[in-house]
């Protein structure tokens, strides 16, 4: 009983701290503001380098929705309706979340690191020292950055993903590309767009915050950093699939509730 | 730029050789360890114990949200492409064995675990302990690969399979309380489209991308650089490495398989 105690003690913990965390980000960003050279720095850093792993890793999730949809409309005869049927799945809910997995490694991860490597090597006690304040230069436009970076190489990472079904259905699966396309309008409706957008928002939010509280809170040497990086990692994806069914309900609760019909 | 395209080139094909060289002589090594009656079983029952046990929780957690979230949208696909939804429990199910449950268990291993290989491996040779091992004339491949190879493959199989259970019972569970179902109907639906041969997929799957995560690990692990970046480093290549590797993987899995 005891180690069950300890965890929800942690994760109370955990939970204040991170919200407290964002909340003085916020607060900080909003009061001194972001300069904005420093943030352009930040999302090349954490944006245009990730974005060839993105885009490879949004072209295969395309394609492998394309097969196995098919597998399955195969058996009951359905393959026609194969290009809206995979390209709603991949910008409704399974796009998103397999996109936001890949990039919890390569940004959610990677800031972590950086930022857990500067607090056990003192760096943010230097900049205290100069009598700056670290959460405004070095935490807020990395926040920031991986916000809006995140967001912006989700949408990428899924127009991407279209893109592989369609290559891929017209490739191995035998079915004509104009046709593949001529279906996705008929299938895919704005609200769907919507929903995987604000997915895609709220994903780089959970990405941004967990891995700044992450790697700002790092103790500990070597290890420390190691352990900050694992813990945002698996907190990421976790948190991730948990939002992504709560926002697939809401979405549908809407959907229903203010009757948009076609839209 | 010609210059820059084939270093690149370069690098990447020796980065590529020297990752399947690891594989290759971990694979040796576990030949040799079994062969020779010196299995470290100490080690690899420890490391299993950290590696599948301790993981199950959060697993099992996060398996059944997907489950759930799987099974409200897929009804809803099949809402709007096929006009109804009462072959979603046989859709669903076969997708979840076939695609979805491996990989979104072996994507949370990789974080969990991969990382956390890993960040170990890092901090150990940052610290110099690798070459202490080396010194005492043991070799690092056989103590440290080998017992998280199997650990991890065992935790991969294993636990894809606990997520197919998930699967089908938070199935059932959203089916009967949400979509109107009731719960035999759902079994019915389900086995009308559920082969062995799906079982078999999940499973290859499963063990394949199991091999892969610690490879993968230790790869990036024993090439740390020094220093407390170093150790960051590599642990945020391992995650991403494995991700894409289960990625590419899983198309290639996926497109051999589609005819069967």
């Amino acid at each position: 009983m005891k180690w069950i105690k300890q965890m929800a003690t942690d994760w109370i913990v955990d939970l204040g701290g991170a919200t407290l965390f964002a909340w003085e980000s916020v607060g900080t960003g909003l009061r001194r503001g972001v300069r904005l050279s420093n943030l352009v720095d930040q999302m090349y850093q954490v944006g245009v380098k990730s974005l060839p792993t993105t885009i490879t890793a949004g072209a295969f999730v395309g394609a492998i929705l394309a097969i196995q949809l098919n597998v399955q409309l195969r058996d009951y005869g359905a393959q026609a309706v194969l290009g809206g049927l995979a390209t709603s799945t991949t910008i409704r809910n399974i796009g998103p979340v397999l996109i936001a997995f890949m990039l919890s490694g390569k940004v959610g991860a990677y800031t972590a690191a950086e930022l857990g490597s500067m607090r056990v090597t003192e760096q943010m006690d230097a900049v205290r020292c100069l009598g700056a304040n670290p959460i405004e230069f070095i935490v807020v436009p990395r926040l920031l950055a991986v916000i809006l970076s995140s967001f912006c190489l989700l949408v990428i990472g899924l127009m991407v993903g279209i893109a592989g079904g369609i290559v891929i259905s017209h490739l191995v699966l035998s079915i004509n590309a104009i046709e593949y396309v001529q279906k996705i309008p008929r299938y895919v409706s704005l609200w769907s767009v919507g929903t995987g957008m604000v997915k895609s928002f709220v994903f780089g939010i959970v990405i941004g915050v967990i891995c700044c509280y992450r790697g700002y809170t790092a103790s500990g040497g070597a290890a420390g950093v190691g352990r900050a990086v694992r813990q945002a990692a698996v907190e990421i994806l976790v948190l991730i699939i948990v939002l992504d069914f709560t926002l697939s309900s809401l979405s549908e609760f809407l959907h229903a509730f203010l009757r948009v019909g076609q839209l | 730029m010609i210059e820059a395209v084939g270093s690149f080139a370069i690098q990447s094909a020796r980065s590529v050789w020297e990752f399947v060289e690891l594989g290759l002589s971990t694979a040796r090594a576990f030949w040799r360890q079994l062969f020779k009656r010196r299995f470290r079983w100490n080690e690899t029952v420890h490391q299993t114990y950290d590696i599948a046990v301790l993981s199950l929780p959060v697993m099992v957690f996060s398996l059944t949200f997907v489950s759930l979230m799987f099974t409200i949208e897929f009804s809803f696909h099949m809402k709007l492409v096929l006009g109804q939804d009462s072959l979603v429990p046989a859709f669903s199910t076969v997708f979840m064995l076939r695609e979805f449950g491996p990989v979104v268990t072996c994507f949370l291993l990789t974080s969990r675990v991969g990382a956390a290989i890993a960040a170990e491996v890092a901090t150990m040779k940052v610290t110099d302990q690798i070459d202490a091992l080396k010194i005492l004339a043991i070799d690092p491949i056989e103590y440290l690969a080998v017992p998280r190879w199997i650990a991890c493959v065992f935790a991969c199989v294993s636990i894809s399979l606990v997520s197919v259970g998930i699967a089908i019972l938070g199935g059932a569970l959203i089916a009967s309380l949400k979509l109107g179902y009731s719960t035999g109907q759902y079994f019915n639906s389900m086995f009308t489209f559920t082969r062995f041969v799906d079982f078999q997929e999940c499973f290859l799957k499963a063990f394949v991308f199991g091999s892969l995560i610690p490879i993968a690990a230790l790869y990036h692990g024993f090439r740390a650089r020094y220093g407390a970046e170093g150790v960051g480093e590599a642990t945020t290549r391992a995650v991403v490495s494995g991700f894409l590797l289960i990625f590419i993987a899983d198309f290639l899995l996926t497109y051999l398989l589609y005819r069967v």
